[in-house]
């Protein structure tokens, strides 16, 4: 519900950004679309002034140049041609003759009262001649447009010129014509396909030359007023006409038909004349238009492609918020499952614990009622200890699940023999395996790596559940087998690849029920193994050891085929070392009610060099060793079963302590998890646990630990290989201390012979053979021969180490002098009293390098 | 009484002595055996016949096992006296023989104590 609601929450806040987001970026897009479009069409109304002015001001000057041309042709005309005592005729032909040839259509002489007389060609008339005479009077030159009878427009140049008319008066000006075309043409004003469209107007804006493309029309009319009747915001045809009169320019916007047309107005010289230029903006507009539309296209198409970016993150987030949601909601799923699965292994297990429990109440209750029928009773108690046996394993199952749960579950990694291993295993199923009446095959084949790295204790833990699971469910008769083979190991020279089989022939599983074979609390549910007991931990458990080992396991089952399980692990290679397992002559007792495991475990202890004694219930151990308490000559070890018949380990751990004291180290052995009762025991005066089986190793290890040999064993690890086998003679007058220092230099593994004075010691080194001792340990003051007498007799001896066997000094006088004194006699070192292990073990290493 | 409290009653240093040899059995067998060493016998007697190297010998010993058995206030007295016979000043050896003698029967008599405790 709250998960749906942070889930309409986000969509909610996202759907809300995503749209801000996509508002702001449409906005910020055509605002910069909008901005940019009025800046070209400023840039562009700009371009086209510039280009307007610059095209006006090339045509002006072109205009300019060729009326300045004609001029001077009329100029010429004039000069040529004098007008003094000429006869008139020959005066007129000679000019007449002169202007043809210059291309003139038309010859005039003008009076100063604006008369004009044709020398040649059409008669002619200034369109507005007043302007014109009157600048011809003024003695200026001048240009107009005139009109022939025909209604023909041509150009007329007027200048100064004296010659006499027909009336014998004298004339104002010489004028010439040509057609108005050839000013058209030549400044090629009215071509089709032009950018520019022009016409001239004179100053007061009166129409000198129209222009077709323009189509003003009405060619009396002024054009600063007629362009007011265009759409004008631009525009001021007062400003206009001022221009026109002062001879500026002008430029201004028109709108014609709704398009927009640049103005521009440049007065030409020589006249009265502007010329106007007119340029259409839709030409400039077309390439402008299409910058326009291209950049508002890569604008929205940028938009877009940001706008789908933005929406492909969205969607993908949206996906991943979602996926993270069913993810959540997958892991609560699994959470409910793996609780629910708890709820219904407690009950499950409830009444696992209850059938065993009430067997033991109930037959508890039927022992008590018939406590004088002895074989009852026995009936009763021994279905007792079947029914706790039960109980116990399936609490130690129970225990393991939840230090593997809980993550507490460690291997613990020591130098494993698997022979050893395996025939732990073997006799701790024989007996279950017999009462099934199976057959049960052992087969170790091609071994050559006997002993590995690897937690045995755990191993064989795995191992005992496969084949207690076999014995299980296999059916009375049926057959086991266990092997184990070796194989080089990819991991390397230094592994071994082993492989163990458990294999059946009994009911076998299914293929559902292998597929959650290893799930914590499952058990095939079937009706015929209900009766079956179990927590249904083990092969969890199994599977954990295994995958902790970095090992696989494999299963493979048919149903009333039966079932086997392959085990391949690489473990390391590790040393063998039988030889190395050599512990003190200590006096030891081993109580267990299992005569079998008592009887190997006396032979494990005789190769270790203790002398064990054993029996098979507490009442009686109790009793030996309080006898042999009183003797003075106690157990150095007690090993106790914590399950004895009786009194069990802990009670008689708890005696003991109270006629021995507590010096006497008293471990427990246990089959099982100690975990639960370790308080108990530890109170009863228990100093540590072995678990079973009892392995050599195990043995080995646990007793040298607790007789804290541990410690030493790391200072001296290789003197108790070298002292092995090695001889010292210790010359020592008094008991107390040759006791003393043979106690200790016994630990680190030698053979110690006693002289009881410097001339027992030198004769037994006299006596010996060569190479017979190894080292002499030689107390200073002694009866009949001191220890420096001695040294220097047997430095001096014709025995054959006696040079260079080393002799230690052993004295409670450790002044520099007497150490001096002592190297004087011959001795290699000097060990103070009191005796101390460290020491001994420093100086020997030294003595024997 | 245990190991601990006879050590402490004639000012032994038990811990020591456990560090060394380190179980209480060794420990008590050699105390045991200490009931029945002669050294501090012969000391006095040799003392009385004027047999200074003997004395020496035997009070050396006796030195010895008290180190090895950490016998703290014994170890002391036997010291003083080997030494004082060492550098001949028998004077100063008689002067300290009392010392000795007493020291000599407090071990001898918590050991003693110690050892009935035990066989109780």
């Amino acid at each position: 519900m709250e998960g749906r609601k942070r889930k309409n929450h986000t969509a909610r806040f996202l759907i809300a950004s995503f749209l801000g987001l996509l508002i702001f970026s449409i906005i910020a897009f055509s605002g910069l679309g909008i901005y940019m479009t009025r800046m070209s069409h400023s840039a562009f109304h700009e371009i086209g002034q510039i280009y307007m002015a610059g095209m006006s001001e090339q045509i002006a000057s072109h205009f300019e140049s060729v009326i300045k041309l004609r001029f001077n042709q009329v100029h010429a005309l004039v000069s040529v041609v004098p007008s003094d005592g000429r006869d008139q005729e020959e005066l007129y032909s000679e000019l007449v003759y002169r202007a043809r040839a210059r291309d003139f259509g038309y010859l005039a002489l003008c009076s100063s009262d604006g008369n004009f007389e044709t020398l040649y060609g059409e008669f002619i008339q200034p369109l507005n001649p007043e302007p014109f005479v009157e600048a011809l009077v003024r003695g200026e030159q001048r240009v107009a447009i005139g009109e022939d009878a025909e209604g023909k427009e041509v150009v007329l140049f007027g200048v100064d010129a004296d010659y006499p008319m027909l009336d014998g008066s004298p004339s104002t000006g010489l004028v010439a014509a040509v057609p108005l075309e050839y000013i058209t043409d030549f400044l090629s004003l009215n071509k089709e396909n032009q950018m520019l469209s022009f016409c001239v107007i004179r100053d007061d804006g009166s129409i000198v030359i129209d222009n077709s493309h323009i189509g003003f029309g009405d060619t009396s009319r002024y054009l600063p007023e007629m362009l007011e009747a265009y759409d004008h915001s631009e525009y001021s045809a007062q400003a206009f006409s001022d221009a026109l009169q002062n001879d500026q320019t002008y430029a201004s916007t028109i709108k014609v038909d709704g398009k927009e047309q640049k103005l521009y107005s440049i007065p030409l010289s020589n006249s009265e004349w502007n010329l106007i230029s007119i340029m259409p903006y839709n030409r400039i507009n077309g390439v402008m238009d299409t910058l326009n539309s291209q950049r508002t296209r890569f604008t929205v198409l940028a938009c877009l492609s940001v706008l789908v970016c933005m929406i492909l993150i969205f969607i993908g987030y949206f996906h991943m918020t979602n996926q993270q949601l069913l993810e959540l909601e997958a892991s609560r799923r699994t959470a409910t499952e793996a609780s629910k699965a708890k709820s219904e292994f407690l009950a499950n297990m409830s009444h696992d614990i209850r059938t065993p429990m009430n067997a033991i109440v109930g037959m508890t209750a039927i022992a008590t009622a018939h406590i004088n029928d002895t074989e009852q009773v026995k009936g009763c108690l021994r279905k007792i200890t079947l029914s706790s046996k039960q109980l116990l394993g399936l609490i130690n199952d129970v225990l393991d699940m939840s230090k593997i749960e809980s993550g507490k579950m460690t291997l613990t990694t020591e130098n494993t023999s698997l022979i050893d291993l395996f025939e732990g295993v073997v006799s701790i199923m024989q007996p279950q395996v017999n009462s099934k009446k199976q057959s049960f095959d052992v087969h170790v084949d091609n071994i050559t790596t006997e002993n590995v790295w690897c937690d045995g204790v755990r191993l064989n833990q795995v191992l005992l559940n496969l084949l207690s699971n076999a014995t299980k469910y296999t059916p009375e008769g049926g057959a086991i087998r266990l092997s184990l083979y070796e194989e080089s190991s990819p991991k390397g020279e230094n592994y071994a690849r082993m492989h163990m089989v458990v294999k059946d022939n009994g009911i076998g599983m299914t293929q559902e029920f292998l597929k959650k074979i290893y799930d914590s609390y499952s058990r095939a549910d079937e009706n015929r193994i209900h009766k079956i007991e179990g927590a249904g931990l083990g092969m969890a458990i199994t599977k954990y050891i295994v995958d902790a080992m970095e090992g696989a396991i494999d299963v493979s089952s048919e149903p009333n085929q039966g079932t086997e399980f392959h085990l391949t692990f690489d473990f390391e290679k590790a040393p063998a070392r039988e030889v190395d397992m050599v512990l003190p002559a200590w006096n030891m007792l081993v109580v267990d009610d299992d005569e079998f495991l008592c009887r190997s475990t006396m032979d494990t202890l005789k190769t270790f060099g203790i002398r064990a004694e054993w029996t098979l219930s507490g009442e009686k151990a109790i009793e030996l060793a309080v006898a042999r308490h009183k003797r003075g000559d106690d157990y150095q070890i007690i090993l106790l079963d914590w399950k004895l018949p009786g009194i069990n380990g802990i009670q008689v751990a708890r005696e003991l302590r109270r006629h021995l004291g507590k010096e006497i180290p008293i471990l427990l052995i246990s089959a099982y998890d100690w975990s639960e009762f370790e308080t108990e025991a530890r109170e009863a005066g228990i100093d540590g646990f072995i678990s079973k089986p009892l392995f050599k190793s195990t043995l080995f290890y646990n007793l040298r630990k607790f007789m804290g040999l541990e410690k030493t064993q790391s200072q001296a690890q290789e003197q108790t290989a070298e002292l092995t086998g090695r001889r010292i003679l210790l010359a020592e007058d008094n008991e107390i201390n040759w006791e003393v220092a043979s106690e200790l230099l016994s630990e680190l593994g030698p053979e110690v012979e006693w002289a009881e004075d410097g001339q027992i010691c030198l004769e037994k080194f006299e006596k010996s053979p060569a190479g017979y001792y190894d080292l002499i340990f030689m107390d200073i003051r002694m009866p009949h021969m001191t220890g420096y007498e001695a040294a220097q007799a047997i430095r001096k001896s014709s025995h054959p180490d006696a040079a260079s066997i080393p002799i230690i000094a052993m004295s409670a006088d450790a002044f520099s002098e007497d150490i001096q004194r002592c190297l004087d006699c011959g001795m290699n070192g000097h060990v103070a009293k009191p005796i101390d292990l460290a020491e001994i073990t420093k100086v020997l290493e030294k003595a024997l390098k | 009484m245990n190991l601990q409290e006879c050590y402490e009653k004639f000012g032994g240093d038990y811990d020591g002595v456990m560090g060394r040899l380190r179980r209480e059995q060794l420990v008590r067998k050699l105390l045991y055996k200490f009931l029945d060493d002669k050294n501090f016998e012969l000391f006095e007697a040799s003392m009385q016949r004027q047999e200074y190297d003997e004395a020496l010998r035997a009070v050396h010993t006796l030195k010895g096992v008290c180190q090895n058995l950490s016998f703290g206030q014994l170890y002391e007295s036997s010291s003083r006296i080997t030494l004082a016979l060492k550098e001949k000043d028998y004077g100063a050896a008689a002067e300290l023989a009392p010392q000795l003698a007493a020291d000599y029967g407090r071990v001898m008599q918590a050991i003693a104590e110690y050892q009935s405790s035990v066989e109780e």
